[in-house]
């Protein structure tokens, strides 16, 4: 791993040179009030002393909405068109760790049975600069699945500012050293490595939520059944924490028309909506809610982890922070352990 | 507070008069925030709790939408003045009658929208909107009531909100809705946390044919938040729970409001205030304005 | 100039048919009661009366069964303005579907108009069996008043949104 310090005034250099190469830069920014990942037009855009966004990143490589081919048949035949596979080169700057830790989740799903390329370009052509945390609340628990705020996991490159100001540049991997070497000057050879210890040893002390997350997976192998679940009854069926999360990726395949022409889409859906699984027979096997939240735990924490090694859930707490009714995953997962201590 | 309130709900599921309380409990990773619970047991009627920070409008649970929750029994619960004008708008819809339901009254002074807005008491930059034109700080109707009774807000609505938008163009309004509605990601929270969003099947979950796509695109967007608060017109109490759980900030309590506003202009009805008046969209009058029509 | 100012002007311009490309024709979609309107429609037919081509008439049981929705999805399928029109007040052949209709349209127009629709492409008419003459008024009236706005390009420009990433719309559109 490559040590450097990033030079000049720190990350809105960095941005602006960015821009300035051709690249599309995708920053937290702030739209109609709300702070969300997007494209910035100059440094002076992006927002980079923020806790997280809202949203995601995901939606950088998997958007709420895209078309897999477009239908028309207002002249008699079918046309058919393909979507196009050109993604212009972007790097995502001030991803947290816990944001850019999910990609490599979804690389396992999204690669899985079959190369779902609208993913695997974008994911492709997309590189990110991840930036270790200052501040983290009380639903953050990234360092019970293996993380934390100053891991490097999806990150090409990861910046943390260390005490003085200065930023200590991290190259992870071969895209981020791509990255670097576009970049020359920006990143200053050497780095003080004792500071970045120091800084990372204080990003880590803030959070202070820890979750037994395998022993908890011991329970819920076997607690398909249990009254556990019914005491999450208040869940409401909505899709605020699968959609907020960095990690759920269900999508549904759906055909959009208007008249005699339209688009077969992947839309993002919902394993906590009603509608995920019913049946045409109007039969729905989660016949009520609680047994849907279930399947939104199990899947992220029994399931995922069985068949691909890693768990589906990077700790962000993004979902127990928008819940409506105040679900806190990390408290599940307490009382999952819980039970399995007892 | 808590405490009159826990010995109301003990003695209830003691009796036997309910099977279940819904109320509001601790969120214990942020004290500045409550969750609805369900209390079956009289021993842990403990965990229920009555403070500025009791947001949600438990209305919601009563609905056959929540059909898990209707299944544990009959159900007592804890509710706010604006909270009963949901049962009653729900009474008046015929979704039960009053008799099914205990309530619990809280007096009130305000809540706020966000528990991350809480900085150990309630002010007027942190009480939610709907709480400054209040009449119905006692609430109307309940059969046990905690706290002392509170007179209404003295000041009447004034719609501002609405207003200043309306007095905009069409065209910067058309902006500014696009800009709202472009950050949909049709996550439904608006709808689920809604009292009056209990339909088996949703108009947006209908798929022979499919009237509203599912897409997160600003067509599709545009779509489901103007038919959303189109279902919702005559009916919403405007409680502000769709606005309150909208993860991307939608002032979707905006559009519930204009339409109340029209409503309550044009046919003199404010929803939630009596389950015996007739709806306004299932009823009408033969000299009913029809200035605009040809 | 204030941005107010350029929008009135832009309206006005607008209004004396300056907006819309060449050989554009407004796209209007009528929803109709069978029992009324459909006939009056019918007895211009039969009349003669000559009016404007630009209307697609979809014909509906009574108002009382045209949803909203069925006017969103004309916009989304290219309407350039729609309108309703039904029985006179009395007269529904289901007695009171268009009185309920009355109601919902009040206010599904203010919505419309309050998320920015110019209420020239939502209308409204009360049209019997027996005033073929008014259908073709009225459809000659509606035809003109969107011609005067040109085509509906702000919700037409919603139906773009796969051309690109949705982010960068969003970004062209604030531009
Ligand atoms: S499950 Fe919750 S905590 Fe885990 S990654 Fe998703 S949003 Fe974050
Ligand atoms: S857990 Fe919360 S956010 Fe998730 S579906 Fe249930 S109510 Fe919605
Ligand atoms: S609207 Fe009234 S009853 Fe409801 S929370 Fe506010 S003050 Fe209390
Ligand atoms: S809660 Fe907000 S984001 Fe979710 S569907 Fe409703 S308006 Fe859209
Ligand atoms: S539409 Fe919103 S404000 Fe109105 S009753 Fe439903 S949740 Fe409350
Ligand atoms: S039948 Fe014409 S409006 Fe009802």
């Amino acid at each position: 791993m490559e040590h450097r310090t990033l030079a000049g005034d720190g990350l809105p250099a960095l941005i602006d040179e960015l821009i300035k190469k051709g690249m599309r830069v995708i920053a937290p920014t702030q739209r109609n009030g709300d702070l969300a990942f997007g494209q910035v037009s100059s440094s002076a855009e992006a927002v980079l002393d923020y806790f997280l966004c809202k949203r995601s990143a995901k939606e950088i490589v998997f958007p709420r909405t895209e078309a897999i081919l477009g239908f028309d048949r207002s002249g008699g035949e079918v046309k058919v068109e393909p979507p196009s596979m050109q993604f212009p080169e972007t790097v995502v700057v001030g991803a947290r760790p816990c944001d850019a830790a999910s990609l490599p989740i979804l690389d396992h799903i999204f690669t899985w049975d079959c190369d779902d390329e609208l993913f695997t370009r974008r994911r492709e052509a997309t590189t990110v600069i991840g930036l270790t945390c200052t501040t983290a609340d009380n639903f953050c628990f990234c360092t019970s699945v293996g993380l934390s705020p100053d891991n490097t996991a999806g990150s090409d490159i990861l910046l943390t500012q260390l005490e003085d100001g200065q930023f200590f540049v991290e190259v992870v991997t071969d895209k981020g050293e791509k990255l670097a070497a576009e970049l020359g000057e920006l990143f200053r050879e050497g780095g003080d490595e004792s500071a970045r210890q120091k800084a990372g040893e204080k990003a880590r002390a803030l959070v202070t939520r820890s979750v037994d997350v395998s022993k908890a997976k011991g329970w819920l192998d076997d607690h398909f059944d249990d009254e556990m679940w019914e005491s999450w009854m208040t869940c409401l069926g909505c899709g605020a924490c699968t959609f907020v999360c960095p990690t759920c990726h269900c999508f549904d395949i759906v055909d959009e028309v208007q008249g005699l022409s339209g688009h077969r889409c992947k839309n993002w859906d919902a394993c906590t909506f009603w509608h995920f699984t019913v049946h045409a027979s109007g039969h729905n096997p989660r016949d009520v809610q609680y047994k849907r939240y279930r399947q939104r735990i199990l899947h992220k924490f029994r399931y995922y982890k069985d068949r691909f090694g890693v768990t589906l859930c990077t700790g962000c707490g993004r979902c127990s922070r928008h819940c409506p009714v105040g679900i806190d995953i990390a408290e599940v997962l307490e009382t999952a352990a819980g039970s399995a201590a007892s | 507070m808590s405490k009159g309130l826990q010995d109301i709900a003990r003695e209830l599921l003691e009796k036997g008069e309910v099977q279940v309380v819904v109320g509001w409990g601790a969120v214990k990773a942020d004290p500045d925030r409550t969750r609805p619970i369900l209390v079956t047991d009289p021993d842990e009627v403990g965990e229920l709790v009555w403070n500025p920070r009791c947001v949600n409008n438990l209305a919601v649970y009563l609905t056959k939408a929540k059909s898990d929750v209707q299944a544990l029994g009959k159900a007592a619960i804890v509710a706010k003045g604006c909270d009963v004008k949901a049962i009653t708008g729900l009474i008046q819809e015929m979704q039960f009658s009053r008799d099914d339901l205990v309530i619990i009254g809280v007096a009130c002074k305000g809540v706020v929208s966000d528990g991350s807005l809480w900085q150990g008491e309630l002010t007027e930059e942190n009480r939610d909107l709907k709480c400054r034109f209040c009449d119905v700080r006692t609430p109307r109707t309940y059969d046990h009531l905690v706290g002392e009774e509170v007179p209404p807000v003295d000041a009447e609505d004034d719609w501002k909100d609405v207003r200043e938008l309306e007095e905009k163009t069409p065209r910067e309004r058309w902006d500014y809705w696009q800009e709202q509605f472009e950050r949909c990601i049709r996550c439904y929270a608006c709808r689920q946390a809604c009292p009056f969003c209990y339909c088996t099947r949703c108009i947006a979950d209908k798929t022979l044919p499919r009237w509203i796509e599912s897409g997160q695109h600003p067509r599709a967007n545009l779509a489901w938040n103007i038919i959303r608060a189109m279902h919702l017109a005559g009916r919403c109490v405007e409680c502000g729970e769709c606005e309150r759980v909208c993860p991307v900030g939608i002032p979707l309590n905006l559009l519930n409001r204009e339409l109340a506003k029209e409503v309550a202009v044009e046919y003199g009805y404010r929803a939630g205030y009596d389950s015996e008046a007739p709806p306004p969209f299932a009823t009408y009058r033969e000299e009913d304005d029809q200035s605009f029509i040809r | 100039m204030t941005t107010a100012d350029s929008q009135s002007s832009e309206q006005e311009q607008r209004r004396e048919g300056a907006v819309g490309p060449e050989g554009w024709e407004p796209k209007i979609v009528a929803f109709v009661c069978n029992w009324c309107t459909y006939a009056g429609a019918d007895l211009a037919g039969t009349s003669r009366l000559q009016y404007q081509p630009n209307v697609r008439i979809i014909k509906l049981p009574c108002t009382g069964r045209i949803d909203p929705v069925f006017i969103v999805r004309a916009y989304e399928g290219g309407a350039d303005g729609v309108l309703v029109s039904g029985c006179h007040p009395g007269d529904c052949h289901y007695s009171s579907g268009n009185y309920h209709a009355r109601r919902r349209f009040a206010l599904f127009r203010k919505l419309m108009e309050f998320v920015g629709v110019d209420l020239d492409r939502l209308q409204f008419s009360w049209v019997s069996a027996a005033e073929g003459a008014k259908w073709v008024d009225v459809i000659n009236d509606v035809t003109n008043r969107v011609r005067a706005l040109g085509p509906f390009t702000e919700y037409q420009a919603l139906s773009r949104w796969w051309k690109e990433v949705p982010d960068e719309q969003a970004i062209e559109q604030r531009a």
